[in-house]
């Protein structure tokens, strides 16, 4: 366990590092970049002093460090906002949209998989198969918008984009939950399929217990590690999706706000929303990992 | 081969993606267009082809520049174990921590847009996969007897690895290049729907998508040839794939 959070602290401080340099990696001069060869001399001062490129790498480096860990991301260029307060309002809305595509994903992909495990090997579980593979195949930026065109445009039940209703997170919700489904029902059935051949299982069908209560009491719980892991490794997949579905569907979470400051080359903002979502999903991970421990005690001996 | 037939009837039909026909802006599929126009009066047909043209062509130079980096780092770890292995890991470790293409959003945004930036951008994130692939089938590959054999016979370092460890590595790599073909090709499309990758007059499936996105309320046939042309030739890729990885993977060989 220790060793494993010695590896996160090492893992944070290179994504620190890697974050810290994107803006070396501008070609040619980052501040002519941001502010446009039209930016008088002096204004290009201002910014170069303001972001401390004039100063030597290690030292910006430290200083870098030193007001992230007071949590000061700097401002932005352009409205001169400091970045902590729109990441402060942009993040919560990106937490909702994940948590209830997770809640989709789970509802759909883990019933969908009992029931594909239980018709293993019959025409339901193929097709059940079937669609689940395909479907996850099929990246965010198709599926959003097929949905928006059949359910905002032809069938005009939601709201094509925005965030003004209260139906507006459905459709984006959707896409990346319906990704997740696909990935949950796959692995649900697997490891249900691998669990209801185990001796336990029989002596519980032995014993005269109701199907029922075999499947949800005895196998699901055995089943339910390897679902945990797969949820929690794909939360770093949503979170990328989260870039992608929220642009497409005017969602005003940290994905947008990245493609945005992108759009406008305010790369303090860019830095700063790659740094948040690359450190929510270390910490995911992390979680992930601990849970697993936490409820499988085998794991501990196993390390 | 989709790429063959989209070069070849680009080629054979004498579409120009380019031209420019102002009256057919945003027209419904027809006899002029068969597919419809785009939004600037282009043949949305003439695109899909030299899209899938361009997305191909990243997606090869991508695979192969990520393979030949991936492999060189994996070998190097794998087969020297140790001090070196764990740094160079442990920088694999910290791309692995930028989950799917954010690292590459990243990379393409400081570049800027661009084909030759967004192959770079794709190519920086794209090695970590071989180089952990590689690393562990080295480093289980090194005390081979066969390997043993030959190092106590004098064998060289770059004559172990090129005679005796790669050959063996060749089938994994085969089907993991096919793997990364085909999300190199979704991650071209998703940096180009962002707007980051391929830039216009270039044709792109992901920049198409996009603009189908921003028109659909009044020509909702431009997204949806779009998204269905992807959905078939993503299908095709995987299944391709999938037939390809049978005939090849050893490991799932029953």
């Amino acid at each position: 366990m220790l060793k494993h959070l010695f590896n996160t602290v090492i893992v944070v401080f290179g994504v620190l590092v890697l974050t810290f340099l994107l803006i070396h990696l501008v070609p040619g001069d980052p501040v002519e970049v941001m502010l446009g060869e039209s930016a008088s001399m002096a204004d290009r001062a201002q910014l170069r002093a303001d972001l401390g490129l004039d100063q030597p790498l290690i030292q910006q480096f430290g200083s870098y460090l030193a007001k992230l860990s007071h949590g000061d991301f700097g401002r932005s260029i352009h409205t001169q906002t400091p970045i902590i307060e729109l990441i402060k309002t942009r993040y919560p809305a990106t937490l909702k949209l994940a948590a209830l595509s997770l809640l989709i994903g789970m509802c759909i992909g883990i019933p969908l998989g009992i029931y594909a495990a239980l018709k293993a090997n019959h025409w339901q579980d193929l097709v059940v198969t079937l669609v689940s593979v395909r479907l996850s195949a099929m990246p965010a930026f198709w599926l959003g918008p097929m949905l928006m065109l059949i359910f905002a445009v032809w069938l005009g039940w939601l709201p094509v984009s925005g965030m003004e209703s209260n139906t507006s997170i459905i459709l984006p919700a959707l896409t990346l939950g319906f990704g997740l489904s696909a990935i949950l029902t796959r692995m649900t059935r697997t490891s249900l399929l691998e669990v209801l051949n185990d001796d336990y299982i029989r002596t519980a069908r032995a014993k005269g217990l109701s199907e029922r209560t075999v499947i949800l009491r005895h196998a699901l719980r055995a089943a339910l590690l390897p679902i945990i892991t797969i949820v929690g490794l794909q939360m770093g997949s949503l979170l990328a999706g989260t870039v992608i579905t929220e642009t497409i569907f005017s969602w005003d979470g940290i994905g947008r706000l990245l493609v945005e400051s992108i759009e406008k080359r305010d790369y303090p903002i860019t830095q700063s929303c790659v740094l948040i979502v690359a450190l929510s999903y270390v910490l995911v991970n992390l979680l992930t990992d601990s849970l697993y421990r936490f409820a499988d005690p085998r794991v501990k001996f196993a390390s | 081969m989709f790429w063959l037939i989209a070069v070849v009837a680009g080629r054979l039909l004498q579409l120009n993606p380019n031209l420019i026909d102002l009256n057919a802006i945003l027209n419904a599929p027809g006899t002029a267009y068969l597919l419809g126009a785009d939004d600037l009066g282009r043949s949305i047909l003439a695109r899909l082809l030299r899209g899938v043209e361009v997305s191909f062509f990243v997606a090869i130079v991508v695979t192969g520049i990520t393979m030949f980096v991936g492999v060189f780092v994996g070998l190097v770890a794998g087969f020297y174990g140790g001090k070196i292995d764990r740094i160079l890991m442990q920088i694999t470790d910290i791309f692995l921590a930028f989950p799917g293409i954010l690292l590459a959003i990243a990379f393409s945004a400081v570049l800027g847009p661009g084909l030759v930036n967004l192959m770079i951008a794709l190519s920086m994130t794209g090695w970590v996969s071989y180089a952990r692939l590689t690393r562990g089938q080295a480093l289980g590959l090194r005390n081979r007897q066969h390997v043993l054999a030959a190092e106590s016979l004098g064998a060289s370092v770059p004559r172990m690895i090129f005679q005796h460890i790669l050959p063996l590595l060749a089938s994994v790599l085969v089907v993991e290049a096919t793997y990364s073909l085909a999300s190199v090709m979704i991650a071209e499309a998703s940096l180009s729907f962002l707007g980051l990758g391929i830039q216009s007059p270039d044709a792109s499936w992901g920049a198409m998508l996009r603009d189908g996105v921003r028109y659909m309320l009044f020509a909702p046939h431009y997204v949806l040839i779009v998204g269905l042309s992807l959905m078939s030739l993503i299908l095709a890729i995987n299944l391709g794939g999938d037939s390809l990885r049978d005939r090849l993977d050893v490991r799932t060989e029953k």
